[in-house]
């Protein structure tokens, strides 16, 4: 599903955020990345969403080689992941069902298939009663929904959450990760930037921390060597 | 494309969301638009102006005012005997006042009222035209030198201070023009950033769920487009307008034919949407290409 061999990035200014990262992800998982601020979380999952493109190595995702992957390629890359963002990125403007629908609107999706779809996914996150609400109606951990029914609605493969508790109540972390467990469970992988130690803990998946740049611990390679 | 109509509103929405700036790039496009038909009409009525000047043929051989008419006739033979003169028209002071009060028109034919019959100080003349126009300035000199003949008054002088206002015109048209059109490119380029900008969060959305960079145009395209095809329309008709303004109130279309705009309304008001259209596609490229080149976060924090 997602594979790196070998993978440094540089940016532009000179700044290693990289190192010789090794790190394979099969379909189905639910991997936590941790580490501290700048360590080289965001800029990993960059490299999977492909806003950045790394120095060198290999790069797969869902199949497709990113290290020669075109510009036009790209749209269709995103289109088998889904992603949350720490800061929710809902249009104020739109009510939940049409952020959510605002989605499928752009792969080009009916009119017929979204009036269909939206309600499903908003039921899969609770949010069935507020479809008509707009974003600065709702608290953060359902704003946060919305931003998750999003990345669902184009049923991708992959869900790509970047701090998506950041900006909530520890209490409804909990939910969110519980959600983000349940579509886990229907066979959608699931890769999520967190600094939340409790919610690491409390969830036990496999959970890769990065430090520095580099990947300084991995729970399955330790599973894996039987310790 | 099954989005079209759904890409097309987005595009109008952007328009109405930055009012006041879609409002000035209409605004210049259209000045420049203006300008540039302005410039285009007063060369052609130039043009039609000469060719009038030219039609009439000729050069005229003033006969001094204290020369009898008979006597005038008798110069006439004189200069169709020159061998360059291939004909000599004898025009008296009175066929003169005639074709005067043609020239002003009905409606000032008034001011020459009382100039007829003795007190027409207009003198006899002949029209006369050359089998050779290159010899002008030799046969010019004979015709002077013929007792009687005051002086000779050929429309080459009137002809060259038209083409020269013409040209006058034309250059500092052409860099009007050219000024205008890269500040309405600039406007334009900037109305469109400034659109982009006021939705960088739903383009950095719809690159997150894989909206293709042609997508994400569109609106922004359509918008340019539309800011041009309202800048076009609104100059074609203010053009319209002002050019009969201008002749009617000048009395400009009783001294000679001008172009006739409303033949040409038609391809005048397409031809001014196209080039606005165009502007405006050029200009929503400009910004357009600069910014789609960020990803993600860098395009909300932009």
């Amino acid at each position: 599903m997602i594979e790196l061999k070998h993978i440094s990035k540089t940016y532009p200014n000179g700044t290693h955020a990289l190192y010789d990262i090794n790190l394979k992800v099969d379909k189905g998982e639910f991997v936590f990345i941790v580490g501290s601020s700048g360590a080289g979380k965001s800029t990993l999952l960059k490299l999977i969403t492909c806003e950045e493109r790394p120095d060198g190595g290999e790069l797969t995702v869902n199949g497709q080689n990113l290290i020669g992957i075109k510009r036009h390629e790209v749209p269709y890359l995103r289109r088998t992941m889904g992603m949350v963002f720490q800061d929710f990125r809902l249009i104020a403007t739109m009510t939940v069902f049409e952020n959510v629908a605002f989605a499928m609107h752009i792969v080009g999706d009916s009119r017929r298939e979204i009036n269909k779809r939206v309600p499903y996914i908003l039921g899969l996150v609770n949010l069935q009663d507020k479809a008509k609400c707009y974003p600065a109606e709702l608290s953060g951990g359902e704003q946060q929904r919305v931003g998750l029914a999003r990345a669902l609605v184009n049923n991708p493969d992959m869900i790509i959450a970047d701090e998506p508790t950041g900006n909530i109540d520890p209490a409804l972390s909990f939910e969110i990760v519980d959600l983000l467990s349940e579509i886990n469970l229907r066979g959608t992988t699931i890769l999520m930037v967190t600094h939340e130690h409790s919610l690491v803990k409390h969830f036990q998946k496999r959970i890769v921390e990065i430090h520095a740049g580099r990947i300084v611990a991995d729970t399955k390679e330790l599973g894996a060597a039987g310790i | 494309m099954k989005n079209f109509g759904y890409l097309l509103k987005e595009g109008i929405k952007n328009i109405w969301t930055n009012r006041t700036m879609s409002l000035a790039s209409v605004a210049v496009l259209m000045s420049c638009l203006l300008m540039t038909g302005a410039a285009v009409l007063f060369s052609w009525n130039i043009k039609s102006a000469m060719g009038m000047v030219e039609g009439n043929n000729s050069i005229k051989v003033y006969i001094k005012q204290d020369v009898p008419s008979l006597k005038a006739i008798q110069i006439g033979d004189q200069i169709r005997k020159l061998d360059n003169v291939s004909t000599c028209e004898f025009v008296s002071k009175d066929d003169g006042m005639k074709q005067m009060k043609q020239m002003v028109g009905e409606q000032n034919a008034g001011l020459l009222d009382g100039l007829e019959g003795d007190n027409n100080w207009l003198p006899n003349a002949f029209r006369i035209s050359m089998k050779d126009l290159s010899k002008y300035k030799e046969t010019a000199s004979k015709i002077t030198a013929i007792e009687g003949v005051d002086k000779i008054y050929d429309y080459q002088a009137l002809a060259d201070k038209l083409t020269h206002i013409d040209q006058i015109v034309g250059n500092v048209g052409l860099v009007i023009v050219i000024a205008l059109s890269l500040v309405s490119l600039f406007i334009i380029a900037n109305t469109i950033r400034v659109a982009m900008y006021s939705r960088r969060l739903e383009i950095s959305i719809m690159k997150s769920v894989g909206a293709t960079n042609g997508f994400i145009r569109v609106p922004f395209l359509v918008e340019g487009m539309s800011i041009g095809v309202v800048a076009g329309a609104i100059a074609a008709g203010l053009l319209h307008l002002l050019y009969y303004y201008v002749v009617s109130s000048q009395g400009i279309s009783s001294v000679f034919n001008v172009v006739n705009l409303n033949a040409i309304m038609v391809p005048v008001v397409v031809l001014f949407i196209l080039v606005g259209m165009l502007f405006g596609a050029l200009g929503g490229i400009i910004s357009i290409g600069r910014y789609l080149k960020k990803e993600g976060g860098a395009i909300v924090g932009w």
